[in-house]
């Protein structure tokens, strides 16, 4: 075994070129692979966290019927119970409950439509990227005045930190008319359209009291412990909750259409990674039988003197198994350190936008362990797998024909 | 793109009574309270028929509509459309914080839900809002007095409770007939944003009243309302409750 | 002529490694085919399907409609437009419309609607709505014999005021004269579906809308088609320069988010695809400095005899150009009916996806000359590019040096 294993690995080396070409070859593969993954990671989780960390977590409590148009009256009355509940749950890693509201938006300037939302700041903080938002003025305190608008709504009303905001809505149950004033506190830009165009937040207390709802909310969004949305724990949470006309979906419910591009994306690398490791098969076959080739005299007089053929394969086999090693180490390190990279300063890709998600900033790669132990191993097997052939070849030859070519 | 008209400007359209100068006290270390009270207290009880001829002008078009104003109190009204013929009919009912909306042509009254109460009424400056909202002044405004050889101008500034879009309200009135002369309505930084200009003191039964009213936004160019009064009657007959009800508004007319 | 044989010779001398390289050169070629023919045939199919859908190839507005739509902003059925686009050899048919924010009462249920006036001849002509209606008779511009115009109605909206064909709908919105617009419409077909861009949309006959928001002889939008769609931004240079007063947008500008985007998609892909083309040629570069390295002593004997060092480069372009030829001959062989079959079939998704507001449900691939030719090309340069620098080297040998080893 060890004459074996001492014999492959200075075979690789009598044609360091030739075995440069072929490591480069399969670690480019490898470090290809790496890298589509990492890429498509993490556009995928900048999708995903666009929707569930901006401001609709991971998951959302409603009345049922409440997504559909909106409805004021359809308000979870038992919200605290609910709260109480989550806040004991220790699956649950964050939760903010929020009023909202359709309602007009009035400065001394102009007048607009947009939805109000009520949220309590501190936990509204643990749940969303509100606070970060935040580009002028300040976050919400407890007053009761307090108005975050986002910029290009300041903007159509002309309005500015300190002015005067007169929201306009209809109470719940009742229908009638309701107003209040504010003082623009905040100017929030998340970069998102639909956020920053039209929603208003507003302390919960106060929404209520506009509203017109005691201690009741529209909705509470949650956060998990375990970031796989899919893991049962999660899911249990949910289906606890589920329960007569109270309704808790995960963000895949919530936006499906984010969920088929999710699983468009995983079909196609599956298929992208298949094909390019056949390509990449067909060279180290190539390599393979370049080098028994050179070496064909050689395996004649091995063979003549005694050599068993399967001695011969699993010689072949152990060089396709170093090189495939070799291959590993040198893609890892170009996969890795392109990863790394592009992990903290992320790939520009210019305005795009999927699934309903602008995505206009750099995208952090993301590496994953299973970059570095599943597809090394990939590529090991394949690469042996490619090796199969030559190696068969080389335990065939036939001593007379070997020892007759003087390549 | 509508602008919150100030109540007061609009409770001064809808209840003509509270522009009569006689019941203004005539003495010279002015009560300033007691003066807008007195124009106030001049609507309470009130009933009033008016025949208005009102202006709209934009960039992109020139109206003008005749219609006839019923006012009970501060808290019912009802205006009906003359001209021009497309509208006639077109009926508007306030009852308190509540308004609907009559159009003929499909025979439907339309209560005017809180997202339209910002909107403009029948296309002019004025907003749905504006008819609707009572304040009592001097509950919800501070009230600053300063006087001019011809003029009293009244500095209304709201409270910090106040629901209201405007820092400041600027009243003008004329000293010697009682009357207002004009309403600027500011932002918090001082800015003028819209003006109200009263202009043309006619007699109506005996009280002198500033029969034109034009109403200009500042921060938009072209547009401009204009109210005329073109009759004003301050005893009319039948004017009851059941004038104010949805029952009436669906009458043919 | 001596050339050619010598390297076609020269290529069947190493069987195996000939066919392995070449195989790894079709595998490319046809990986390449492949994805062009995707994305080009499924973005090429989304567009084609919202073109003809309802945005049509480009779109004329007044001043700044298109961003900040304001009921004023129109044009006028006087001015040139009809005129130019009647003459234009580009245009295929037009049709215009009117907007209007509004509400639509029905019952005791009231929801917000987009108002649409179309004139239904040039609108069937143009687009596809005649094709959408899902229940009840696309309408025409005549009133009923009760003196009610008949309107279409989005799947959404029809839901929401629970309306079934021969219904009452009253739509109130606001005039272009300041008005409160208000009249009411039998409900005479409803159309298209719950995720079609118009489901909250209201369609009127154009008279009708023309009357409803006092807005008379005029429009806010011509969509035109074009005879051929390639030829968008030809035809949009031509129109504009005859209609200066008026901003002629070709569909990219129109539903710029999803132009974008897919710019984007593409430039990736094709990334995605040179990468992959590199790394197949890593091998390929093994392959030529093997079989140039083996017959340093053949090279060396023809120079001693006299062949200059270009023609030994060459030869070396030559043999490796034609061997990728020859693979890509296999390939486009390959290829051929797996892409037929993807342009004329094609496969469904579970689910539409939303690319840039525009909904993808069908990949269907793209038959062209292009998506052939391209991807040769490609892999042609490659080989040429790979083949460079081993041709040179075999050209330096020393011919004495060479004839030793």
């Amino acid at each position: 075994m060890m004459l074996t294993y001492k014999l492959a690995l200075r075979n690789i080396f009598r044609n360091t070129r030739r075995t440069i070409l072929t490591v480069m070859l399969i670690g480019f593969s490898l470090a290809a692979l790496i890298l589509t993954d990492a890429v498509t990671s993490g556009m995928i989780k900048v999708m995903v966290e666009s929707v569930t960390k901006t401001i609709s977590g991971e998951a959302q409590i409603h009345k049922k019927g409440f997504r559909e148009n909106l409805d004021i009256d359809l308000y979870l009355e038992n919200s605290s119970t609910i709260e109480g509940q989550l806040a004991a749950d220790d699956r649950v890693k964050a939760y903010s409950p929020r009023v909202i509201a359709a309602g007009m938006i009035s400065s001394s300037y102009n007048v607009s439509s947009g939805a109000v939302y009520g949220v309590d700041g501190e936990q509204e903080a643990t749940v969303s990227k509100l606070k970060e938002a935040i580009v002028e003025g300040e976050y919400l305190s407890d007053s009761p005045t307090e108005i975050l608008i986002g910029r290009p709504m300041a903007e159509l009303l002309e309005i500015g930190l300190g002015d005067r905001i007169v929201i306009t809505l209809a109470e719940a149950d009742t229908g009638e008319l309701s107003q209040a004033l504010f003082r623009v506190s905040g100017v929030f830009f998340f970069g998102m359209r639909e956020f920053d165009e039209n929603l208003v937040f507003v302390n919960i207390d106060k929404a209520r009291e506009v509203v017109n709802i005691d201690n009741a909310s529209h909705e509470i969004a949650l956060l998990f412990h375990d970031t796989d949305i899919a893991a049962s724990d999660t899911q249990a949470v949910l289906s606890e909750l589920n329960q007569g006309d109270i309704e808790a979906l995960d963000w895949r419910s919530l936006f499906p259409e984010i969920t088929s591009v999710l699983e468009m994306s995983g079909f196609s690398s599956v298929i992208i990674g298949a094909i390019l490791f056949l390509l990449a098969s067909l060279g180290v076959i190539n390599s393979m039988f370049m080098s028994i080739y050179e070496r064909i005299y050689e395996f004649g007089v091995a063979k003549a003197i005694g050599t068993k053929p399967r001695q011969l394969l699993q010689l072949i086999l152990f060089e396709g198994f170093l090189i495939a090693l070799i291959s590993c180490a040198f893609g890892i390190a170009v996969g890795g350190s392109l990863g790394l990279y592009y992990e903290i300063n992320g790939i520009p890709l210019g305005e795009f936008e999927f699934a309903g998600v602008a995505l206009s900033n750099a995208i952090p790669t993301v590496l994953s362990i299973n970059q570095f132990t599943h597809f090394p191993i990939y590529v090991i097997l394949l690469t042996l797998t490619a090796t199969l052939y030559p190696a068969r070849f080389a335990a065939k030859i036939v001593p007379s024909e070997a020892l007759q070519k003087s390549l | 793109m509508v602008k919150k008209r100030r109540l007061v400007l609009l409770l001064i359209f809808l209840f003509p009574g509270a522009l009569c100068a006689e019941s203004v006290t005539n003495n010279t270390a002015l009560d300033v309270i007691k003066l807008i009270d007195d124009m106030e207290e001049l609507y309470r009880g009130d009933a009033s028929k008016a025949e208005i001829t009102m202006r709209v002008e934009t960039p992109y078009y020139k109206r003008s509509m005749k219609m006839e104003s019923i006012n009970l109190g501060t808290e019912k009204a009802f205006i009906r459309i003359l001209s021009p013929k497309k509208e006639r009919g077109v009926s508007t009912l306030k009852i308190d914080k509540e308004m609907w909306n009559y159009l003929p042509k499909i025979n439907k009254v339309i209560k005017v839900p809180p997202s339209l109460m910002m909107g403009s009424w029948m296309g002019s400056d004025f907003t749905n809002d504006d008819l609707v909202k009572q304040t009592t002044l001097t509950e919800e405004y501070n009230l600053e007095l300063a006087e001019t050889d011809d003029t009293y101008i009244i500095n209304l500034t709201p409270r910090a409770q106040t629901v209201t879009v405007w820092g400041r309200i600027e009243y003008t009135i004329s000293r010697a007939d009682r009357i207002p002369l004009s309403q600027g309505f500011y932002d918090d930084k001082g800015d003028l944003i819209r003006s109200l200009v009263f202009k043309d003191p006619k007699m109506f039964q005996g009280r002198l009243i500033p029969s034109v009213m034009e109403m200009i936004p500042l921060n938009k160019e072209g547009h401009k309302t204009v109210i005329v009064y073109d009759a004003l009657d301050f005893s009319p007959s039948g004017v009851n409750d059941s004038i104010f009800s949805l029952r009436n508004l669906r009458k043919r007319f | 002529m001596l050339m050619w044989k010598l390297a076609f010779r020269n290529i069947f001398r190493q069987r195996r490694r000939s066919i392995l390289t070449a195989l790894s050169m079709t595998g490319g070629y046809v990986l390449c085919v492949l994805s062009f023919s995707m994305t080009e045939g499924s973005y090429n199919n989304v567009i084609k399907i919202f073109t003809e859908d309802h945005t049509g190839d480009i779109q004329i507005h007044s001043e700044d409609y298109l961003t900040r739509p304001k009921i004023h902003k129109n044009i006028d059925d006087n001015a040139d437009v009809e005129r130019v686009l009647n003459q234009s050899e580009f245009v295929r048919s037009y049709t215009k419309r009117v907007f209007s924010p509004g509400l639509a009462y029905a019952g005791n249920e009231n929801t917000p609607v987009k108002i649409v006036g179309i004139d239904p001849d040039l609108e069937s002509e143009t687009s596809r709505l005649a094709d959408k209606v899902k229940q009840g008779v696309y309408f025409n511009n005549q009133p009923n014999d009760d003196g009610y115009f008949t309107a279409m109605i989005g799947v959404s909206a029809a839901a929401s005021l629970q309306l079934n064909i021969g219904d009452e709908l009253i739509l109130i919105s606001q005039g272009a004269d300041g008005s409160i617009a208000n009249d009411i419409y039998i409900i005479g077909a409803i159309v298209g579906s719950r995720s079609s861009w118009d489901s909250a949309t209201v369609y009127l006959p154009l008279n009708a809308a023309h009357d409803f928001l006092s807005l008379y002889g005029k429009s806010h939008q011509y969509a035109l088609v074009l005879n051929d769609s390639a030829d968008v931004i030809a035809a949009t240079q031509s129109i504009q320069a005859q209609l200066p007063a008026f901003s002629v947008s070709p569909w990219m500008v129109v539903e710029e988010t999803f132009y974008k985007t897919m710019q984007a998609d593409k430039e990736g892909n094709l990334f995605g695809l040179f990468i992959i083309v590199f790394i197949v040629f890593i091998g390929v570069l093994n392959t030529v400095l093997m079989s140039v390295l083996e017959r340093t002593h053949e090279f060396g004997v023809l120079k001693a005899i006299g062949s200059r060092p270009a023609t030994i480069t060459v030869m070396i372009l030559l043999e490796t150009t034609l061997l990728a030829f020859l693979s890509v001959v296999a390939g486009i062989i390959l290829a051929i009916p797996i892409i037929y079959w993807f342009a004329n079939v094609g496969f469904a998704m579970p689910e539409p996806v939303d690319v840039g507001g525009i909904a993808f449900q069908h990949m269907k691939g793209e038959f062209s000359l292009e998506v052939f030719l391209l991807p040769l090309l490609f892999i042609l340069s490659f080989a040429i590019v790979v083949a460079i620098l081993p041709g040179i080297r075999a050209a330096k040998v020393l011919p004495t040096e060479a004839m030793r080893g």
